[in-house]
């Protein structure tokens, strides 16, 4: 705690001791290696722009995230009071936090996240694994069609569906239940998944099934036993995007579900932590924080895969 | 006509196999999209409410009354231009970011993680630190303006201490336009990425070894190549803003007045919070033959990227 | 002095030493071969030539100045690769034309000028007809000969070729082949050209370069390289089917297959080495047989002969005969670093 408040009070001045502390220590490491010439100089001078440019970009994607940091450690005193959002001029603050996780529905957010989530990528894996070979070898020009007519249909926003998905749901008597999205959500995600899937099956060599037709299996057994495993990466990756779908998604979850404790987190935090025209703010930007941070980290360790099966699929087509 | 019966070995033979494996999917996808959208339809010729739910027939009724209401119109018009010109920033931002991350450099994985941010949170969350920073009250970036002279008395920008970046029309419609901006972009970044990785390597060597810089390698050599992937990237994220209606409901409900209003929004306030969800529906198809004309157009140039 | 110098030059990719110490003087209208198994770093070597890839070590000199530190452009060199790299987006014309547009403002060329040499490279690869084609409408003769014609234009030093033939079908080849060598002597350009395939290297070089481990192996014309290999390396990397290598106590003697003949065909039998062979199996190939089997005593090593199907010798399968090989034919190498060793004593110890 003791730590956490001298790393919040000097916020700004380890920010930039961190920043600077780094650069001087890349080109410190680069002179050592290739010799403190001239030449290295001007390299370094010739490269810095396009650091500087990147930094620019940075702050920009960063700062509402910087700014949700410190705003959760923030009394209430500080935050209203002669408003000064960048330093902290009363003790930082972890009551906030506490309030966050034990005197709202946070959790419970949490916990049908994590439900509805989970489910969907199970019905999505289900649906999808095999619709996604199909599609990448096993039908032709039909198959194609079939494949394009799904894609259309996850370009159709909710925006567009909402209403009659609503009566449907109230019809099937899920209103109110996490389980009207555990219904609703494939209906986005498994065109996403095949998408995604199909590019990275038809990156594993057919000579592979084929040589397991031969030594005799049929085909659903070659998918399972050849293909499959040689798709883990790409699938894993599949199984991420899909969750971070799920976990973004508003307008259904906000028109299905009413109840306090059955709504999920990008609905919840938003509407539920608002009351009336009074807003949290700590626990709201807190709660948001939370969140972005281990769904970045996610993002950006499955970039690579992502982009590769974006290309398989998009590109090669 | 198709053969309908089995065949001799059906799970050796493609064409069966291919069914059994796309049926479960395609199956599910047009009950649970197909059999709404045909509602939607429904809906839109009827008057349905959430009080009233049988269906009766009032033909054009709805689309009329909707297309001939003012507020439908200026709904409309803001959602398209609002669309239009986040597309340019998040066009020419994205291609400079995908320039900056398919090169090596220190830091990058950072870099990278830091610029995924803005699209990896769930949007309605990412909304509410934007709600904080263009507060009417407490926004750091007023305080950032007052503390530099721009605001507060003798200020540049404006004698107040605020800028009231949610409040006034301009304003607000620029803030908006800037926030999907900040969230979109780093998506079309992935795409260009995609594009840009796929380049072979040969052709570069052979640009570099002709003697071409790096504007001409750029302007002639990859932003050519990947022309057809950059209109992909626009249209996706074109319908991907047409049909969103999360950060105005967090962040200003559709006002000040109708100013920033999208559709998304306001068929969500009809329909739902309204209860007439025949005039709801109405309002959402007429996103319909716009969103299918971008699909459409989309796809044509995906499949004439696969020929070369 | 030669053209193209690269002393000591070398490469590392982390652990791996892709190019390991390489010497090597390039002289000016010469075509030298780069010739190795693939992974022995020759494309590296090539690579670094261009100035597409920087050395760990070492110098390279073009026309005598120092361009180890030059970008590609600044090295008035051009390249062929393997896949020809043409550019899809842009027609033949712009393809041939893009060096030149790209080196516009050091070279001073305009509008006309560029035109002028577009046309008259394309008229000496008789593609002025393809003008207007994009990439993908050409056949993969014509693809090669626009890359040709895209690196020729500039008038370079030094064109580098990385496998140039390897994408076209095999009767193509053989013409390509032919053409691409009246093409560089009539230009008088000095061409480096890799590839992995002996017979385009034999068929090709001038001088042959044998790499192996990112080391050269030899350097010779395809005679000294074929009938004077250096090492063993060497020895059983040319030649097909290769070289036999027997062991003795210390050391390693080899003879090509054609070499080893039946004895009853020798003329000089005093002057060579005879073998008792026992034959196996013989392949019928046409102008040769090729025959497998064992010399005595050495039944764990297969040895191969390959005799003209001309000379009317009757060879069973499953019967002893008597082979000779010309002593001027059999090489000896050191059964440890496995180089050459001098042939007269060692003849003597058999």
């Amino acid at each position: 705690m003791a730590l956490l408040t001298w790393i919040l009070t000097n916020f700004w001045t380890l920010l930039l001791f961190l920043l600077v502390l780094l650069i001087g220590l890349r080109i410190a490491w680069r002179l050592r290696k290739y010799g403190a010439t001239r030449e290295e100089f001007s390299y370094i001078l010739r490269r810095s722009p396009f650091y500087f440019v990147v930094l620019i970009f940075c702050f920009f994607a960063v700062s509402p995230f910087l700014i949700m940091f410190l705003h959760t450690f923030k009394a209430d005193g500080d935050l209203y009071r002669r408003p000064q959002p960048f330093i902290f001029r009363q003790e930082p603050t972890i009551e906030h936090l506490d309030a966050l996780f034990n005197n709202t529905a946070y959790l419970d957010f949490i916990r049908n996240s994590i439900v509805v989530g989970v489910a969907v990528v199970l019905i999505t894996l289900v649906l999808s694994l095999p619709a996604a070979y199909a599609l990448a070898r096993l039908t032709g020009r039909w198959g194609e069609r079939a494949g394009i007519l799904m894609f259309l249909v996850y370009l159709l926003p909710p925006t567009l569906l909402f209403i009659p998905m609503f009566r449907i749901v109230v019809l099937l008597g899920l209103k109110d239940s996490p389980m009207s999205l555990i219904v609703v959500y494939p209906t986005f995600t498994v065109p996403f998944s095949m998408w995604l899937l199909q590019g990275f099956f038809k990156a594993v060599p057919p000579e592979l099934e084929e040589a397991a037709l031969v030594d005799g299996y049929n085909r659903v057994e070659a998918f399972l036993r050849v293909v499959l495993p040689l798709s883990l990466p790409g699938i894993i990756s599949t199984v991420v995007f899909t969750f971070t779908l799920t976990l973004h998604e508003f307008i259904y979850g906000l028109v299905f579900i009413a109840d306090t404790r059955q709504r999920t987190l990008s609905v919840g935090v938003p509407t539920e932590l608002i009351l009336g025209d009074v807003y949290f703010w700590q626990p709201l930007l807190a709660a948001a924080l939370i969140i972005a941070i281990p769904v970045g980290l996610a993002y950006n360790l499955f970039l690579d895969s992502l982009v590769q099966g974006f290309t398989m699929g998009a590109v090669k087509g | 006509m198709a053969n309908l019966a089995l065949p001799a070995f059906p799970l050796d033979n493609r064409r069966f196999v291919g069914l059994l494996f796309l049926a479960p999917a395609l199956i599910y996808i047009l009950l649970l999209v197909g059999f709404p959208f045909l509602l939607a339809i429904a809906f839109g010729f009827s008057d349905v409410t959430v009080g009233n739910t049988d269906l009766s027939f009032v033909g054009l009724r709805n689309f009329e009354a909707v297309w001939e209401n003012d507020i439908f119109r200026q709904v409309f018009e803001t959602t398209i231009r609002f669309t239009l010109i986040s597309q340019v920033f998040i066009l020419l931002f994205a291609n400079i970011l995908a320039i900056i991350f398919t090169q090596e450099f220190t830091g990058k994985w950072f870099a990278r993680f830091i610029f995924i941010l803005p699209w990896a949170t769930p949007v309605s969350l990412a909304m509410i630190g934007w709600l904080w920073m263009l507060d009417t009250k407490y926004s750091p970036i007023d305080y950032l303006l007052l503390q530099t002279g721009f605001l507060g008395p003798g200020g540049l920008l404006s004698k107040d201490r605020n800028l009231f970046w949610l409040a006034s029309p301009d304003l607000a419609q620029i803030s908006v336009i800037f926030v999907q901006v900040w969230r979109m972009t780093p998506l079309a970044t992935v795409i260009l990425m995609a594009g840009l990785s796929s380049i072979p390597t040969d052709i570069l060597d052979q640009a570099e070894v002709d003697g071409s810089r790096f504007m001409r390698t750029l302007l002639q050599i990859k932003l050519p190549l990947i022309l057809p992937i950059m209109v992909i990237a626009l249209l996706f994220s074109m319908i991907t803003m047409f049909g969103d209606m999360t950060v105005v409901y967090v962040l200003t409900r559709g006002g000040p007045v109708d100013y920033t209003r999208v559709l998304g929004l306001y068929s969500f306030q009809v329909g739902i919070e309204g209860g007439n969800l025949a005039q709801g529906a109405a309002i959402s198809l007429f996103a319909f033959p716009l969103l299918l004309a971008m699909a459409i157009f989309m796809l044509r140039t995906a499949s004439r990227a696969e020929v070369r | 002095m030669s053209l193209v110098q690269i002393s000591s030059l070398k490469k590392y990719f982390d652990t791996v030493h892709a190019v390991d110490g390489v010497d090597l003087e390039i002289e000016q209208g010469e075509f030298l071969v780069i010739l190795g198994p693939s992974g022995c770093g020759k494309t590296t070597l090539m690579r670094m030539i261009a100035g597409l890839e920087k050395p760990t070590a070492g110098q390279i000199s073009i026309g005598g100045a120092d361009v180890t530190a030059l970008p590609p452009r600044k090295r008035g060199v051009s390249m062929v690769f393997q896949s020809y790299a043409l550019y899809p987006h842009m027609n033949v014309f712009n393809n041939i034309a893009f060096p030149l547009r790209a080196q516009r403002r050091e070279k001073k060329y305009n509008k006309r000028s560029i035109r002028e040499k577009v046309e008259t490279t394309a008229g000496l690869l008789e593609i002025d007809m393809l003008l207007d084609r994009r990439p993908r409408q050409l056949s993969g003769g014509q693809r090669q000969r626009v890359a040709i014609a895209r690196a020729m234009v500039t008038q370079p030093a030094v064109l580098l070729l990385d496998e140039p033939l390897s994408n076209l079908d095999a009767k193509l080849r053989a013409n390509a082949r032919d053409e691409l060598k009246d093409f560089q002597r009539s230009s008088n350009i000095t061409a480096v050209f890799v590839t992995h395939d002996q017979i385009e290297a034999m068929g090709l070089g001038d001088r042959i370069v044998v790499m192996s481990e990112g080391k050269i192996q030899q350097i010779g014309t395809p005679q000294q390289i074929y009938d004077d290999p250096a090492n063993e390396f060497v020895a059983t990397f040319l030649g097909s089917p290769s070289m036999n290598m027997l062991s003795s106590n210390h050391f390693k003697f080899g003879f090509r297959p054609e070499h080893f003949l039946p004895k009853t065909l020798n003329d000089n039998p005093e002057n060579a080495r005879i073998f008792h062979y026992y034959v196996k199996r013989v392949e019928y190939l046409g102008s040769d047989r090729l025959v497998y089997g064992y010399v005595q005593g050495r039944e764990s090593e297969l040895t191969l002969a390959k005799v003209p199907s001309n000379v009317r010798v009757s060879l069973d399968v499953e019967s002893d005969y008597e082979f000779a090989v010309h002593n001027s034919d059999l090489k000896f190498f050191d059964a440890r670093s496995g180089l050459r060793i001098a042939e007269q004593n060692l003849a003597e110890a058999l």
